[in-house]
């Protein structure tokens, strides 16, 4: 298929509530990496003004950390049937990416020290708990390999080489899974819980992690593979993306690698 | 008795240690002698105030106190009043105890009017208590560097909390603009004086991404907006519970503003309405105001090669969305040459992921050539990269100095050259600058 007849929709959860650490970025990235290959490209919201059905209808869907306040906001209107109609769209396998916040969200519950539990949409499984204020809260760099399977094949199988996922972790929650698997394992930095080695979740097509960054500009992999995973079920077939100037993104890479002196993975294609 | 030997220990420790940091030129040492000195006596900070004989102002918010603090002590000059300044911009608790130090003799004692602090917003309320502040002047409450401060409302949550607990004649002085800051005022017993905006001609024509808090801080519903000033800032209600912008002190548009940019009209009101209450003659304010010199790296001039050269530090991202607003209303002629510099050290946070809410597509829209640099610069130059439209002229250099020059080659004689640096690449900036200008 020709580049110009495809089209993708984005679907972009609360923009206004679930945007804390430069998450509009993901957004960003994924629209003009798709303008860049003449993929027409849309992004609409998914909030309180959007039917359940619309949350139904995007081809991928891209959700962000949200403060306290907003979190709340945000469960009280997924309540119901836009979280059935969300959970209906990540099990069809529809792809989506969620950062800092949004894995919370998706989870079974998070559980402050002191005050009431927040019920999440269970739609992955894990929880996450909250140690309470005296406990530091993971903050720093953090580099971590993609091991889930098949995700970690086929963007082995898209970029030569091991993934590995360079970002900013800022949570004071510890999430701990179960039956879902981890997205990847901790390099440097803390990931799910500062004890596992774990970090993020990975389920359907859906990508889940604390890293921000944002995310996707510095790891433009996972970008590709998200617009190439979301075309693939639209179309029902395999369109190979024609490869974008990643100059700049691998400078950006390589300096932080270097600072943290982590020079066996610096990327020399 | 031991305890005042402690004191005065205390007192002597840290005025020889300024005197050394300043005698070896170690640099403006505006920290150190303050810690070793609270050390020795952790009341010492509540002594020096307590020598201020009409009180302290504390000056908070995210963007703006440096400037703000520095007009409304010129303001008080201008009327005669003697104060004493933590003018370094050095805000945290041990940088207040060197700046009032250093300006106090070796007992301890000072012949000071007033005491005008600017405050971070994280030790405000850790600092109430020593200072008994008579007046606070609150700014604004942005999303800054959340690997440090945490989020605006607990933040807000904090400062109520606080204030509570002061003389219920503290004068409490807000931007009721910012809906956080009106709330606040709502819930405080002491006299609250709001200032703010009344020129709907300067509505921004949509609210900016870089905005936190849109929603009613009473009830949660989301807030119907007449108009924004900048970020969250402007003419709100809520259609839910009522909740509404406040009525104003103090009309805007009655009074003239220092620098350039909306963001020094607050800066410039928060300061007049601070001097007009202290007893300081309008006259008297317009005059301070009218011979304004910016403090370092706010909007500060220098004259380069016979080309201008404006430094806007820019920090966090509403503190660039409005400096970038600057630049494109100060260039309205010609596409300008702007270098931005990030860096991620301890004073600009660690994080630079805020720049992908900043609204970069402003600049690119201009056509003009960006310079970019600093510890992150391939991270910057990877914003403006997937900014649209994409940047006319894009120049990536991690070198800073070399960075410079070629900034100031792309600047025509004549012509100024725009630069929007964090806090440290700021200093660098200044220092790089400033040696050029003595060879």
């Amino acid at each position: 298929m020709k580049p110009e007849t495809l089209e993708l929709t984005i679907g972009w959860l609360y923009p206004k509530l679930m945007s804390t650490y430069g998450d509009r970025g993901n957004v960003i990235c994924l629209q003009r990496r798709c303008q860049w290959r003449q993929i027409q490209v849309s992004v609409i919201p998914l909030d309180q003004q959007q039917s359940p059905q619309v949350f139904e209808q995007v081809d991928l869907i891209v959700g962000g950390g949200a403060q306290d306040r907003q979190q709340a906001i945000v469960m009280n209107d997924l309540d119901g049937a836009k979280a059935e109609a969300l959970q209906a769209t990540i099990e069809k396998g529809i792809p989506g990416v969620f950062t800092c916040g949004s894995p919370q969200l998706l989870g079974h519950y998070y559980e402050p020290k002191l005050g009431k539990r927040i019920e999440g949409l269970s739609l992955l499984d894990l929880i996450t708990t909250h140690p309470g204020e005296a406990t530091p809260r993971c903050i720093g760099n953090i580099v971590f390999e993609i091991t889930a399977s098949p995700l970690a094949e086929e963007l082995k199988a898209m970029i030569g080489r091991n993934p590995i996922v360079i970002g900013f972790e800022n949570h004071g929650g510890r999430t701990y899974l179960d039956d879902v698997q981890a997205l990847g394992k901790v390099i440097k930095g803390y990931g799910n819980n500062g004890e596992d080695g774990s970090e993020g979740a990975f389920y359907r097509h859906a990508i889940a992690t604390y890293a921000h960054g944002p995310l996707l500009p510095k790891n433009p992999f996972l970008a590709d593979w998200l617009i190439q995973t979301a075309l693939r079920e639209k179309y029902q077939e395999t369109i190979t993306l024609t490869k974008v100037n990643d100059t700049l993104v691998k400078k950006a890479r390589n300096g932080m690698l270097k600072r943290l002196d982590l020079t066996n993975l610096l990327n020399k294609e | 008795m031991l305890k005042s030997l402690r004191l005065t220990l205390a007192i002597i420790t840290g005025k020889m240690i300024i005197a050394l940091v300043k005698g070896l030129d170690l640099g403006a040492g505006s920290v150190l002698p303050g810690a070793i000195a609270l050390r020795l006596a952790p009341e010492l900070l509540s002594v020096l105030c307590a020598q201020i004989t009409q009180g302290v102002i504390l000056v908070c918010g995210t963007n703006g106190k440096t400037t703000t603090s520095l007009l409304l002590r010129q303001m008080l000059n201008q009327q005669g009043y003697r104060v004493v300044h933590n003018e370094t911009g050095a805000n945290l608790v041990n940088g207040l105890t060197t700046a009032l130090l250093s300006q106090a003799n070796w007992r301890a004692k000072f012949t000071a009017d007033y005491g005008i602090l600017e405050v971070d917003e994280n030790i405000l309320p850790l600092i109430l208590e020593p200072c008994q502040p008579k007046y606070i002047l609150a700014l604004n409450l942005f999303r800054d560097q959340l690997d440090r401060y945490g989020e605006v409302d607990s933040i807000s949550q904090r400062w109520q909390q606080a204030i509570a607990s002061l003389a219920p004649d503290t004068k409490v002085i807000l931007n009721g603009d910012d809906p956080t800051l009106a709330y606040l005022g709502q819930q405080l017993k002491q006299k609250v004086l709001f200032f703010g905006l009344n020129e709907p001609d300067i509505y921004l024509e949509s609210i900016p991404y870089a905005t936190d808090s849109t929603y009613c801080p009473n009830c949660g519903h989301s807030l119907d907006y007449q108009g924004v000033y900048l970020s969250h800032q402007g003419d709100f209600n809520c259609s839910n519970c009522g909740f509404t912008k406040p009525t104003l002190a103090i009309n805007s548009s009655e009074w003239p503003q220092v620098l350039m940019g909306v963001y020094n009209k607050y800066n410039t009101l928060g300061a007049a309405l601070v001097a007009l209450n202290v007893g300081v003659e309008p006259t008297a304010i317009k005059e301070a105001i009218a011979k304004f010199k910016p403090a370092f790296g706010r909007a500060e001039t220098l004259t380069i090669e016979g080309k201008t050269v404006k430094i806007l530090l820019a920090k966090n991202p509403v503190g660039m969305n409005e400096t970038i607003r600057a630049v494109q209303q100060d260039s309205k002629d010609y596409p300008p040459v702007t270098l931005i510099v990030l860096n991620d050290r301890t004073p600009d946070g660690t994080d630079v992921s805020w720049i992908w809410d900043v609204d970069t597509e402003f600049i690119t829209q201009l056509q003009g050539k960006i310079i970019v640099s600093g510890d992150r610069v391939y991270d910057l130059a990877l914003r403006f990269e997937y900014s649209e439209p994409s940047p006319h002229y894009l120049q990536v250099e991690n070198n800073l100095s070399i960075a410079l020059d070629i900034a100031l080659k792309a600047t025509e004689t004549n012509s100024t050259l725009y630069i929007l640096p964090t806090y440290s690449a700021m200093l660098e900036v200044r220092q790089l600058l400033t040696g050029k200008k003595i060879l």
